[in-house]
């Protein structure tokens, strides 16, 4: 039986070339030929195939993106075994890999078309207004663990690039609409078309309007969404070795959210339903040059805007990329090598909650990259070692060594190992800035009441601060994969030791000596000053270096396609986050915690022009103070004619109204039940 | 004096790197390349049918070219018909079994002599920046590394031949 490769989903979805071979069926659709590198190696790209590379990777093609029904790029991600995706509202996401999904900190890189969107205030990426429309997604390309370093900083536990279409392949138009229970509208309008007879261009905009939650867990929730978006790309071929595109997109978003935060002398927590505004902007340009058959080089400039507007924060983060790769291949021998720089402008207007200590308002980073490739057997032994060397404002410079070894002793077999290390920077959060939290009360530090209801009532001021001793995460990661495909089905197997060190912690500063005033009033009956006394007062939770974490676990990928019309792929993926802190100390994200998730995607050709896609995840985790929970998502999609396509989707069916994250001393956010999702949407190419 | 060498050594070395051709690289763009045209067999129509004896037969007059496609299209057929590659050399008498002709950057100031510049019954795909003005039907160029083609349909037509919509629509169609 003949696999097609479309629908062998994770390891084949980019085609191992091998020269000198004939092509397999597979390899002659046009759509494949079409998506395949003339180069041998290619600057900023990864031409080997999935099956070949040295890492946890996992491709997420466009087919498997439009039959889904997803309408958000964090929807899609939702099928990427291994992928931990939470919904904490109808907005906010959390999404990690081998480590602790968090609103704010996941250590993950994100890039779209190789522009990263991290935000070095938090470690954070918007997701909830990133819009890449998703039918002109190319594919989405998943490196769980450290294997993406060389793309950028801070990819402890993975790398997410969203890679788009060529707007040569995205000529005509394209609308859809989409309609359901939570969401009330979602349109999305394109128009492409050539640039004389030397280039390309598309334009689209996008609105969505969607309701709110069912169900609060201590408000009323309020994560409606309001955004409209416009964007464009355009592509030059002045000639075959020269080649240049520019993209932009801008989001206005109005999310409600709910979330807490200490605005009074009261020192407590206060919930608040509020409107978060905000607008990102982003554009890049890239020039990509063939010198030679085998060699290539390319430049890249990005430029990213964001405002956040909401009544107690308003943030300004503005940041310029400019990155140059070049890489070539002489007889076994691969080298890449680049350089990058990177100037980030953040500005925080004063926050009752949040302020800075030393009003760092930019942050530059600079460094480069150097990669071998070494084909020791030819199709048989290779190896690879590299570094990345960065130099930052907050810890000078850090270097990121890899070794990786691939080896093929047969063919459909395959085998890899890599040894790495990492470094997480720290946030201006951890370094620079002092967070008010919710206040500590009395019982907390001496562990018995007084039974004076004005002093066991009052909660002293307390702070999460940030400074200037914080250092780099250090991460050293072991790696071992193995890969076999045959005709009808595909094994992926990974499994990961990572030791970190330096990991930022928590530490109780209590300075007692403060408290000798209110001690002594109190001792001498004078309860009204003793509680007088302790305004004075304030608790300091330090963020220290001092942590240590062992995280260890595996993913299992199997695709299966037991005939033409059905295509099957089972996982399982298993992480253990194991701390070891200092006494006194408790982790800043995350707590020792296992995390399991079991999954099963099929998609199912019943008629010519029907397909019906299945994915279940059964997530079961102690790491984010929820239930486990199984969803099942579903969708039906017709293609009635060339011209019109509809689809029909439910999504979270099974689970209920359910919590999938309520790790809230973690983030200011409340976040609300996520409910079953039903959608209906219709499609028009013209 | 040393100094200077060394850096001239080094220099040359960079420069034979990056320059140097690497046979498997090309190998690799002509497999692909024979892999499109294969495609525009399939999906073209030409004006006398095959019977399952004859041959639908690609041409080339670079060699390089036409050992890639016989490693990349081994065994095909189309429409029933056996696929060849065969090399030639540019006169009326050598095309005479071509159903498609490539004419490859390194031998296009030969078809220029030629001046076969327009051959019933052949497609004529070139890879040359000024292919379909010198009288070629399909060009393919290159996008970010991946290849596309233009398509002049007209001309495709005065040849005898038409091209399913469904390549055309992947295609820069020119002189519409």
């Amino acid at each position: 039986m003949k696999t097609s490769q479309h629908f062998l989903w994770p390891l084949l979805f980019i085609s191992p070339f091998i020269a000198a071979a004939p092509f397999e069926d597979e390899d002659l659709d046009l759509d494949t030929l079409m998506g395949m590198d003339v180069q041998v190696t290619s600057a900023m790209k990864r031409t080997q195939s999935a099956f070949d590379t040295a890492s946890s990777i996992y491709v997420l093609g466009k087919e498997q993106i439009t039959s889904s029904g997803a309408t958000s790029v964090p929807e899609a991600l939702k099928m990427v075994p291994g992928l931990i995706v939470r919904q904490l509202d109808n907005n906010q996401w959390a999404i990690s890999s081998r480590g602790v999904a968090s609103r704010f900190s996941s250590k993950l890189l994100v890039m779209i078309d190789g522009q990263s969107l991290y935000t070095p205030k938090f470690a954070a990426v918007y997701w909830e207004t990133l819009n890449v429309p998703l039918y002109d997604i190319e594919r989405i390309e998943v490196i769980r663990g450290q294997g993406g370093l060389l793309w950028g900083s801070n990819a402890n536990n993975g790398v997410i690039n969203i890679i788009t279409k060529n707007s040569i392949d995205t000529r005509g138009g394209y609308a859809n609409a989409t309609t359901g229970n939570q969401i009330n509208t979602d349109a999305n309008l394109r128009y492409g078309g050539d640039i004389s007879n030397k280039g390309s261009y598309r334009v689209y905009g996008h609105i969505k309007n969607s309701n709110a939650s069912k169900k609060g867990i201590s408000l009323t929730p309020n994560d409606t969404t309001k955004q409209h978006s416009f964007g464009l790309r355009a592509d030059f071929t002045p000639s075959d070795e020269w080649s240049a595109l520019f993209q932009g997109d801008v989001t206005h978003s109005k999310l409600g959210q709910n979330y807490r935060g200490v605005v009074d002398e009261t020192n407590t927590n206060i919930s608040f339903s509020d409107d978060l505004k905000r607008t990102d902007s982003r554009m890049m340009t890239r020039i990509e040059n063939r010198i030679s058959t085998n060699a290539n080089q390319m430049l890249q400039v990005s430029w990213l805007k964001q405002n956040g507007d909401q009544t107690y924060i308003k943030e300004n983060f503005e940041s310029l990329d400019i990155d140059y790769q070049m890489n070539f291949i002489y007889q076994s021998l691969q080298l890449d090598w680049g350089l990058n720089y990177r100037y980030n402008a953040i500005s925080f207007a004063e926050s009752v909650f949040l302020d800075s200590d030393k009003d760092l308002d930019n942050l530059r980073q600079y460094g480069g990259l150097v990669q071998a490739q070494y084909n020791f057997v030819p199709n048989t032994l290779d190896f690879i070692i590299g570094t990345k060397l960065d130099h930052n404002d907050l810890t000078g410079w850090e270097n990121q060594p890899s070794a990786r070894l691939v080896y093929k002793p047969i063919e459909n077999h395959l085998t890899w190992g890599a040894i790495s290390r990492s470094v997480r920077t720290p946030t201006l959060i951890e370094f620079n800035d002092n967070f008010k939290v919710n206040g500590t009360k009395i019982i907390d530090i001496i562990g018995v009441k007084t039974d004076i209801p004005v002093i066991d009532d009052y909660r002293i001021a307390t702070f999460l601060n940030g400074n200037d001793k914080v250092k780099s995460e250090n991460y050293i990661s072991y790696e071992l994969g193995y890969r076999f495909t045959n005709n009808d089905w595909a094994l992926d197997f990974s499994a990961y030791h990572t030791n970190a060190t330096d990991v930022a912690a928590i530490k109780l500063n209590t300075q007692f000596e403060q408290f000798l005033p209110a001690v002594a009033f109190f001792q001498a009956g004078q309860f009204e000053q003793a509680a007088q006394s302790l305004t004075t007062t304030e608790i300091n939770f330090d963020l220290v270096s001092v942590g240590e974490t062992t995280t260890k676990g595996f993913d299992i990928v199997l695709s299966w396609q037991p005939i033409d019309s059905l295509s099957t792929e089972l996982g399982y993926s298993y992480t253990n986050i194991d701390y070891n802190l200092p006494e006194g100390t408790a982790p800043s994200i995350g707590f020792d915690s296992s995390n399991r998730q079991l999954f099963a995607k099929a998609n199912y050709t019943l008629f010519t022009d029907h397909t019906i896609f299945t994915a279940l995840r059964v997530e079961n985790s102690d790491a984010y103070e929820a239930d486990n929970y199984t969803a099942l998502d579903l969708t039906w999609n017709w293609q009635i004619n060339h011209t019109w396509a509809a689809a029909l989707s439910g999504k979270n069916l099974f689970a209920g109204s359910h919590i999938e994250y309520n790790n809230t001393r973690e983030t200011y956010t409340i976040p609300n039940y996520i409910d079953e999702c039903i959608t209906f949407t219709i499609t028009i190419k013209f | 004096m040393l100094k200077f060498k060394g850096l001239l050594h080094s220099l040359t070395i960079t420069f034979v790197l990056l320059f140097s051709t690497n046979s498997s690289a090309m190998e690799k763009e002509y497999m692909l390349k024979a892999g499109f045209l294969y495609n525009f067999a399939r999906f073209g129509q030409w004006p006398v049918q095959l019977n399952e004896n004859e041959y639908f037969t690609i041409c080339s007059p670079d060699k390089s070219f036409i050992y890639a496609a016989n490693v990349a299209l081994k065994n095909r057929k189309i429409k029933h018909s056996p696929l060849q590659s065969l090399h030639v050399v540019l006169n009326e008498v050598s095309l005479e079994p071509c159903n498609i002709l490539f004419i490859t950057s390194d031998t296009i100031t030969d078809w220029q002599k030629s001046q076969l510049t327009s051959y019933h019954n052949i497609m004529i795909v070139g890879e040359s920046a000024e292919f379909i003005k010198s009288g070629g039907h399909i060009r393919f160029f290159l996008s970010s590394g991946k290849i596309r083609f233009e398509i002049d349909p007209l001309k495709l037509k005065d040849a005898g031949i038409t091209m399913s919509s469904k390549v055309l629509r992947l295609a820069r169609v020119v002189n519409r």
